[in-house]
């Protein structure tokens, strides 16, 4: 790795936890998701800190190039991650449409229930049941 | 003095019924309100049957959620303590009354301890416990004996703070971070119960994930937060 690459990795490094760090300091990000990313940055410092771990494991599977290996690790682990966020979107998204499901039908079946009541004690009380509501 | 005992459920048809009976027959004076946390088995469904108090959550949102949820209730109610209390039969209602006199001497959180008096066991869970309590150490210089329990009782403060904010889950990270602003802790001797039925949610992958997220939150995320206090009415 060449001394730029090397300096490149630490300050980029360095950014993102800072930037994680402050995001969670404002409260506007779980610590849930905050711990993978904090991770990711921590294996890149140590990659751009102690770079004769990636000349060692680049020799170990017989690449050629330290930088391909990189790619190669980062852009697997970026995959997987994406792959379980898209099911974390889906599980989410079904989330939100039971919510609002659950309720549109609760303020329906009040209404229904409202409507009963009235049916029940007579149109007289019509105005008191309005202030309930 | 009112007191609310929040009881988060997750597939408890098999415990819950065994466990709220217990608490209504012998400990009545104490205010309860189990929180369904869109279980998928029938825990809503023998809660409504036997007329308990029930907040419904339609979605599954995880312990934090709905104990939060539980909380928000205090809050609105103007409860002045909240305590978390399990729904597989693990926590006993008799010693919530030592640790509401606990509480009242002016501590901000109570934490129902097994280990004040009592010995750790040697055992894997036991070693991520006392893992969790260095790392807690480390970083407030206090000692918590039972970072792990569940059984926590809150005060005024802490009930607004915790229903009010985000990352406040009722975890050892949160209890490290907040001994680290400065609140007061107390830990109370209680004994608990082997889980009777049903299937502790805690597997091998987990509970590694857990410690993972515990220590690196409570070594080095904790020490980054700012605090948002709440101001109690």
């Amino acid at each position: 790795m060449t001394p730029i690459f090397r300096i490149l990795l630490i300050v980029v490094s360095l950014f993102t936890t800072y930037y994680i760090l402050k995001r969670i300091r404002q409260s506007k990000l779980q610590i849930e998701y905050a711990i993978f990313w904090i991770l990711f940055s921590g294996v890149l410092i140590v990659f751009s800190l102690f770079p004769w771990l990636v000349s060692l494991f680049t020799r170990m599977i017989g690449m050629q190039l330290p930088v391909n290996f990189i790619f190669l690790l980062f852009i697997f682990v970026l995959m997987v991650k994406l792959f379980f966020m898209t099911i974390e979107l889906s599980t989410l998204e079904n989330k939100v449409k039971d919510l609002t499901q659950e309720l549109a039908l609760e303020e329906k079946e009040r209404r229904d229930e409202q409507k009963r009541l009235l049916e029940e004690t007579g149109p007289a009380k019509d105005t008191e049941a309005e202030v309930i509501d | 003095m009112k007191c609310l005992v929040i009881v988060p459920a997750y597939n408890e048809e098999e415990n819950i019924v065994r466990v709220i009976e217990n608490l209504k027959k012998n400990y009545p004076t104490y205010d309860y309100v189990v929180i369904n946390d869109g279980s998928s088995d029938n825990t809503a469904g023998l809660c409504r049957r036997m007329d308990y108090e029930l907040i419904d959550l339609p979605v599954n949102l995880g312990l934090a959620g709905a104990f939060q949820t539980g909380l928000k209730y205090a809050y609105r109610q103007g409860y002045d303590y909240a305590i978390q209390f399990d729904a597989d039969g693990q926590h006993r209602p008799e010693f919530i009354g030592a640790m509401l006199d606990k509480i009242q001497e002016g501590y901000d959180i109570v934490i129902g301890s097994r280990f004040v008096t009592k010995k750790k066991p040697h055992s894997l869970r036991m070693l991520g416990s006392n893992l969790i309590s260095i790392a807690t150490r480390i970083t407030t210089g206090r000692r918590v004996k039972d970072p792990t329990s569940g059984m926590r009782m809150f005060n005024k403060k802490m009930i607004a703070e915790f229903a009010l904010n985000l990352n406040y889950g009722p975890e050892p990270d949160t209890i490290s971070y907040l001994l680290k602003q400065g609140a007061t802790i107390a830990e109370v001797q209680v004994e608990m119960d082997e889980r009777v039925a049903g299937e502790s949610y805690l597997n091998l992958s987990r509970s590694v994930m857990y410690m993972m997220r515990m220590l690196l939150s409570i070594l080095f995320i904790q020490n980054f937060r700012k605090r948002r206090e709440v101001k109690v009415r």
